[in-house]
C-alpha cells in the first residue's frame, strides 16, 4: 500500500464473506463516493474472509486501475467478527466505519452516521423505511424484541452492517465468533454511547432473503451466549446456581412427597417410577451447581486479568496548590487526564 | 486537628507534594461515590479535618461509579484546589465492588482505608484504624456497634448474614457490611476483587491469612439521599458465600471439595445397591425393585461425574495464574533461620 499524503482520519473496513455483491467494484465506487462526500481523508480495507477468488480478481483489477486500498486475505473462513478484527489491525484512522460487502443502504447516507459521532461513541445504521412483507417484519420485530428484552438495549436493526465508531470502541472490544451482530450491545456494555441513525435502504437490498432454520438457531444461540456473557461472566454461580437450585428443589419436593406417602399411607416406595424422576432431578441439580462452581474457579484463577470496570478519566490537579482559592470557577472539562488513564483501559477486554 | 486550619492545610499540601513526588503517601482514603452530590463536600472536609494534624501524608481517591447527578462536578471542583484528591470516573455504573477495586488499584498509599460515600461512616475513626495497622494487623475492620439503620430490613438480615459468613469462612467478623476498613496496601492489592465481593473483602483477604483486628466505629444516620441497598440480597449472599467457601478453602485442592459434595450421592447409591442385593439374595431374580436399583445407578454415576468435575477443577487451578504461594508471602514472617534475600524480596 502506498503511503498516504495525509494520514487517513476514516478507515473503512469491508469484510467480504460468502454473502457479497455480484459486482464488488461497483459497490466500492459507490462507497467511495459516499465517504468522499464527507471531505475527510480515508482509507479502504477489504478483508477477504477465506479464499474468495472472484472478489479478489475484481479488487485486484481495481488496484491496477490506480485505486488505493488494502486487501487482507484470510486463509479460511474465520467469520465476520474475526474479519473485522483483522481489518481493524490494519486501520490507522481515528474513526472506523464498517460496511457490508453487499448493498444495504444508500451510500450517500454514510455521512449521517459520521455526523452522529459528535454526540456518540458509535452510530449504527437503521434502515428506514424498510422494505419487506409482513412475515419479514414479524420475524425482525420478534428477534429485536427478544434481544432488547434480554440485553436491556433499544435497537431496531442489528442486521445492518453499516456502523461508524471512534477507534477506542474497537480497541476495547474483544470480538470473536459471530458477535459482530451484537457489536453495539457489547459497546454499550462497556459504557459507550451508541445511537441509531436512520438511513435509506438500498434499492438492491429490497428482495427478501429466506432464512433457513439453522440460521434461526444460530441467532438464538448467539443471543444466549451474549446474555450469559453480559450477566454472568463474573458470577457464573448466579446462573448455574439458579438453574441447579431450581432443579434440585423440584427433586427434593418430589422425594419429600414420596417419603411422606410411604410413612403416612404406607404406599410402597419401591415400585414407584416417580422415585427415579426425583433422583434424576436431584443429581441434575447438583451437577449444574457443580458446573457453576467450576466456572467460579475459572474466574478466580484468572482474576488477575479480569477488570470489572472501565475508567473514563482520572481527574487530578497536581499543581492545584499553586492555584489559590480565589481562582475563577472554570469548567471541570479542563481536567488533566493523566497517562494512567490509558494504562487503565487495556485493549483486551473480557466481555 | 487543632491550630489554625488554613496554615496547617497549606503546610500539609507541601509535605504531601514532596513525598508524592518521591514515593506514595502514607495513607490513601478510598471512597466509592454513586449519586452523592450533597455528601461529597462535607465528606471531603471531614476527611481533611480528621487527617490534618496526624503528621502523615495522605491522599483521597474518590471513585465515581457512573453517577447521574453532579457528583463528579462537585468533586472536580474540590480537586482543583487540592492535589491530594484524585477522582477516578467510571464510564458507567459498575457497582460497589468494582468501585472499591478501582480505588484500591489507583491508590498509592502504603495503608488503604475504604469508607462509604454517604457520610454514615465517620472519618474521625480513621486514626483508630491506623493505630491498629501500626500495631501489626494487616486488616482492620470497623464494627458499627450502634448502627443507625432500620432494624427489620437492615440490621437483622445483616446479623444473620454475618453469623453465617463467620461460620462458613471461619473469619468471625461481626460486621462485614461496614465499609470503614483499613488494609495494608501490599496485601489488599494482591487480593482479587470482582463480582459483588465487597461484602466479603475480609473473607476474601483471608486467603492470605492476614492478621485481622476489629474495632468499634461510629455510625451516623443517613443525612442525604436514599439508601442504595435492599433486602432482596439473601439469595445472592448465599451463593457468594458458596463461592467464597470454594475459593478460600478449596481453591488449591478442588478435588477434595467435589469429593465432599459427591459423598452423599455415593452413600445413597450404596444404600440402594445394598437394598437391591438383599432383595435379590432373599427373594431371587425377580424380587428386587427396579426404581430403587435405578435410583442407585443414577446416584452412583452422578457421584462419578462430580469426581470428574473435581479433576477438571484441579486442571483449571494448575493452569490458572492465581496461586496460594503468592498469598502466603503477603503475610509470612520468618521467625528463625538464615536470611534468604531471594525469598525475602517483595512480590
Amino acid at each position: 500500500m502506498k503511503p498516504h499524503a495525509v494520514p487517513p482520519s476514516i478507515s473503512v473496513i469491508v469484510p467480504v464473506g460468502a454473502r457479497r455483491a455480484a459486482d464488488i467494484g461497483a459497490l466500492y465506487r459507490e462507497y467511495r463516493t459516499g465517504i468522499a462526500a464527507t471531505g475527510a481523508a480515508h482509507e479502504f480495507i477489504f478483508v477477504l474472509d477465506g479464499p474468495r477468488p472472484e472478489a479478489r480478481r475484481a479488487l485486484e483489477a481495481l488496484l491496477r486501475e490506480g485505486e488505493e486500498f488494502t486487501i487482507v486475505n484470510l486463509t479460511r473462513n474465520f467469520g465476520e467478527a474475526a474479519a473485522l478484527t483483522a481489518g481493524f489491525e490494519r486501520a490507522s484512522g481515528g474513526t472506523i466505519v464498517t460496511l457490508p460487502a453487499y448493498p444495504q443502504i444508500e451510500p450517500g447516507d454514510i455521512r449521517k452516521l459520521l455526523a452522529g459521532l459528535s454526540t456518540a461513541d458509535m452510530t449504527i445504521g437503521y434502515r428506514w423505511p424498510r422494505y419487506g412483507n409482513a412475515l419479514d417484519r414479524m420475524r425482525r420485530s420478534a428477534f429485536h424484541g427478544l434481544v432488547n428484552f434480554v440485553t436491556g438495549a433499544r435497537l431496531r436493526d442489528l442486521g445492518c452492517g453499516v456502523r461508524a465508531m471512534h477507534r477506542k470502541v474497537l480497541e476495547e472490544i474483544d470480538l470473536y465468533g459471530d458477535q459482530h451482530r451484537f457489536l453495539p450491545i457489547l459497546a454499550m456494555r462497556l459504557g459507550f454511547r451508541v445511537n441509531e441513525v436512520p438511513v435509506r435502504q438500498s434499492a438492491q437490498d429490497r428482495h427478501g432473503r429466506i432464512y433457513r432454520p439453522r440460521e434461526y438457531m444460530h441467532h438464538l444461540l448467539d443471543l444466549f451466549s451474549i446474555f450469559f456473557l453480559m450477566r454472568f461472566t463474573k458470577k457464573p454461580l448466579r446462573f448455574f446456581g439458579m438453574l441447579g437450585a431450581a432443579t434440585f428443589g423440584v427433586g427434593a419436593v418430589l422425594i419429600a412427597y414420596l417419603g411422606l406417602d410411604r410413612l403416612l399411607f404406607s404406599e410402597p416406595l419401591a415400585d414407584r417410577p416417580a422415585l427415579l424422576l426425583a433422583a434424576l432431578l436431584l443429581v441434575l441439580g447438583m451437577q449444574v451447581f457443580a458446573l457453576g462452581l467450576l466456572g467460579e474457579l475459572i474466574i478466580f484463577t484468572h482474576a488477575r486479568g479480569l477488570k470489572d470496570y472501565r475508567v473514563e478519566e482520572i481527574i487530578q490537579y497536581p499543581e492545584a496548590a499553586a492555584v489559590s482559592d480565589s481562582g475563577s470557577d472554570s469548567l471541570p472539562g479542563e481536567s488533566t487526564t493523566s497517562p494512567e488513564m490509558r494504562a487503565s483501559a487495556p485493549p483486551a477486554v473480557i466481555a | 486537628m487543632s491550630g489554625a486550619k488554613s496554615t496547617t492545610l497549606v503546610g500539609n499540601i507541601d509535605a504531601a507534594q514532596r513525598t508524592a513526588s518521591a514515593v506514595g503517601p502514607a495513607l490513601s482514603v478510598i471512597v466509592p461515590l454513586y449519586n452523592e452530590q450533597e455528601s461529597v463536600r462535607p465528606l471531603y472536609e471531614a476527611i481533611v479535618q480528621a487527617l490534618t494534624g496526624l503528621g502523615l501524608s495522605f491522599e483521597m481517591v474518590f471513585v465515581d461509579d457512573g453517577s447521574k447527578d453532579d457528583t463528579v462536578a462537585v468533586a472536580a471542583g474540590l480537586a482543583r484546589r487540592d492535589p491530594r484528591l484524585r477522582i477516578v470516573k467510571f464510564r458507567r455504573n459498575y457497582g460497589q465492588t468494582a468501585a472499591m477495586a478501582a480505588g484500591i488499584e489507583h491508590a498509592q498509599g502504603e495503608v488503604l482505608v475504604t469508607m462509604d460515600g454517604d457520610l454514615q461512616n465517620d472519618p474521625a475513626d480513621i486514626p483508630l484504624l491506623l493505630a491498629q495497622i501500626e500495631a501489626g494487623f494487616d486488616v482492620v475492620v470497623g464494627w458499627r456497634h450502634n448502627r443507625q439503620d432500620k432494624l427489620i430490613t437492615r440490621k437483622i438480615p445483616s446479623r444473620i448474614a454475618n453469623w453465617l459468613i463467620g461460620k462458613v469462612t471461619r473469619v468471625p467478623i461481626r460486621d462485614n457490611g461496614c465499609s470503614l476498613k483499613a488494609f495494608r496496601a501490599s496485601l489488599i492489592k494482591r487480593i482479587p476483587l470482582y463480582s459483588e465481593m465487597h461484602r466479603f473483602i475480609p473473607a476474601m483477604a483471608s486467603i492470605a491469612g492476614p492478621r485481622v483486628a476489629q474495632i468499634r466505629v461510629r455510625h451516623h444516620a443517613r443525612r442525604f439521599g436514599e439508601s442504595k441497598y435492599g433486602l432482596s440480597r439473601i439469595y445472592k449472599v448465599l451463593l457468594d458465600l458458596m463461592v467464597i467457601k470454594t475459593i478460600a478453602s478449596f481453591a488449591s485442592r478442588p478435588l477434595r471439595w467435589f469429593a465432599l459434595l459427591s459423598l452423599p450421592l455415593f452413600a445413597l447409591a450404596c444404600f440402594a445397591f445394598v437394598q437391591t442385593a438383599v432383595d435379590v439374595l432373599l427373594g431371587g431374580e425377580q424380587a428386587f425393585s427396579l426404581p430403587i436399583a435405578g435410583a442407585g445407578i443414577i446416584f452412583f454415576s452422578s457421584g462419578l461425574i462430580l469426581l470428574c468435575s473435581g479433576a477438571l477443577a484441579e486442571l483449571i487451578y494448575a493452569r490458572g495464574d492465581v496461586r496460594d504461594r503468592e498469598f502466603l508471602k503477603l503475610t509470612q514472617t520468618i521467625l528463625a533461620g538464615p536470611r534468604n534475600p531471594e525469598a525475602d524480596r517483595a512480590l
